[in-house]
């Protein structure tokens, strides 16, 4: 019989675990929907879904093409309760380009003269809260002419 | 080809029971994301519970989670456009196709290679085929369970707005983004790589159909898919495998050994700020590409283009 209760009861943790992760994705489109998308504004967005739910230490990275002769917007949008997210811009090569540290922005406008390969790089500053939250992270990219 | 959805499902009904009671108590967890369709997407109120995105965490390392990304088949077709490719119907994959893509493989691949055909149509305000090439997506959205989101609403919205490209754009993105979100909210991430595979191989295919008259311009962009090609294959092989994400791997060997001709010289990036505080971004790689690799890019593609649409 306690077998039964214990198969029983980790198949609920199971099925719970992945409920509230699915909950979790299904509170990120909703999230980046609504909180995110608009701050594209005129520019048009990729429809590339690059979203996850990540805890303070983590960090996201995003490779792309960025081509010549185009204006892009680069907005990294998370949810408040993991605080102000930093972001930086290699080029191809691993060098700086740009770094949102000490900025005021969770976006970088920028036009691209040559096309070329870039990676955006997330980190979600650690926390000493004792109780500890994950939430919706978002890289987005627009462009326009 | 294989048909993951079948492979998902099951075991489903064995634990139908204990899912129910979860469900129960995860509806006291927490708001319910509300149906996600680009329809709604400019007309829901912009606000927001401020708990919605978060949740406490039970996870206590911290991971590094890689993203790779591939241009919109809405943007490629901005660059054909620019670059002075002329639109031609006959380059497009007959819609009339669509009822026999049978499997989830041929059916994501060719969504991906109708949107393709429906940003080019849209961009080229080519308006007739746009609504046509929507109502083909809403057909295979339909087959791969995603239907839902290319609505009757949604087609009469574009059918309202068919003379405003500007808002036809709006409907192409928001609808595919909310697609590749909800493919890969339900675990369909290899349907989501395919689709992106079909509309980058369609949007090569249409640059490609008649380089005889091609501009400079149309043959540097040509070339520097060189780089997007980089990040398609990144991107297929960031998700687990199946059948048919190896069997788009391997088609896509025959265009990486077509687009290796293309050559690269790579210089550091360096930036510069206008006079209104907008940052240039210059330097980066030298690219170069022949008319031999350029016929040789063309063929590969289309090649790869016809196994899955014909």
């Amino acid at each position: 019989m306690k077998a039964i209760q214990h198969i029983t009861l980790a198949a609920l943790a199971t099925i719970l675990a992945v409920g509230a992760s699915s909950e979790a994705s299904a509170q990120c489109r909703s999230f980046t929907k609504k909180r995110c998308l608009p701050k594209l504004e005129e520019y048009v967005q990729n429809d590339n879904y690059n979203t996850a739910v990540l805890i303070p230490g983590d960090e996201a990275e995003l490779s792309l093409t960025f081509f010549g002769g185009r204006a892009y917007r680069l907005l990294v949008c998370g949810h408040p309760v993991l605080g102000d997210l930093d972001f930086q811009v290699l080029d191809a090569r691993g060098n700086g380009i740009y770094d949102s540290t000490d900025k005021d922005a969770n976006h970088f406008d920028f036009r691209v003269a040559n096309t070329q390969q870039m990676i955006v790089r997330v980190q979600v500053p650690q926390s000493s809260a004792a109780l500890q939250h994950e939430g919706c992270v978002s890289i987005m990219i627009g462009s326009k002419g | 080809m294989h048909n993951p959805r079948t492979r998902r499902l099951s075991g489903a009904w064995s634990l139908g029971a204990l899912t129910l009671l979860s469900l129960a108590v995860l509806a006291g967890c927490g708001e319910s994301a509300p149906a996600d369709d680009a329809n709604s997407a400019t007309q829901q109120e912009l606000t927001t519970a401020p708990e919605e995105g978060m949740m406490p965490t039970t996870r206590t390392s911290a991971l590094k989670k890689i993203f790779h990304a591939v241009p919109s088949p809405i943007e490629t077709a901005l660059l054909l456009e620019a670059s002075g490719v002329n639109f031609s119907t006959d380059d497009l994959n007959d819609a009339g196709k669509a009822s026999g893509y049978q499997t989830t493989g041929l059916q994501a691949v060719n969504l991906g290679i109708y949107a393709g055909d429906l940003s080019y149509a849209t961009i080229f305000n080519r308006n007739q085929e746009a609504i046509q090439y929507l109502n083909v997506a809403r057909r295979l959205a339909d087959e791969l369970g995603v239907g839902d989101l290319i609505d009757g609403a949604l087609i009469e919205r574009a059918e309202d707005n068919r003379e405003v490209r500007d808002s036809l754009i709006h409907i192409v993105t928001s609808t595919f983004y909310a697609l590749n979100a909800r493919l890969k909210e339900n675990g369909m991430e290899d349907v989501s790589g395919l689709i992106a595979a079909g509309g980058w191989i369609e949007g090569v295919y249409l640059g490609t159909r008649n380089l005889d008259g091609a501009t400079e311009e149309l043959k540097t962009r040509i070339a520097e898919q060189k780089l997007t090609l980089d990040n398609l294959r990144s991107l297929l092989a960031s998700y687990p495998s199946t059948e048919d994400l190896a069997g788009m791997i391997a088609e896509l060997d025959a265009v990486e050994t077509a687009f290796a001709g293309v050559e690269i010289v790579e210089h550091a990036a360096n930036t510069s700020t206008t006079d209104d505080g907008l940052v240039v971004i210059s330097g980066g790689p030298e690219i170069s590409v022949s008319d031999e690799t350029l016929a040789a890019i063309a063929e590969a593609v289309a090649g790869v283009r016809n196994h899955y649409a014909n």
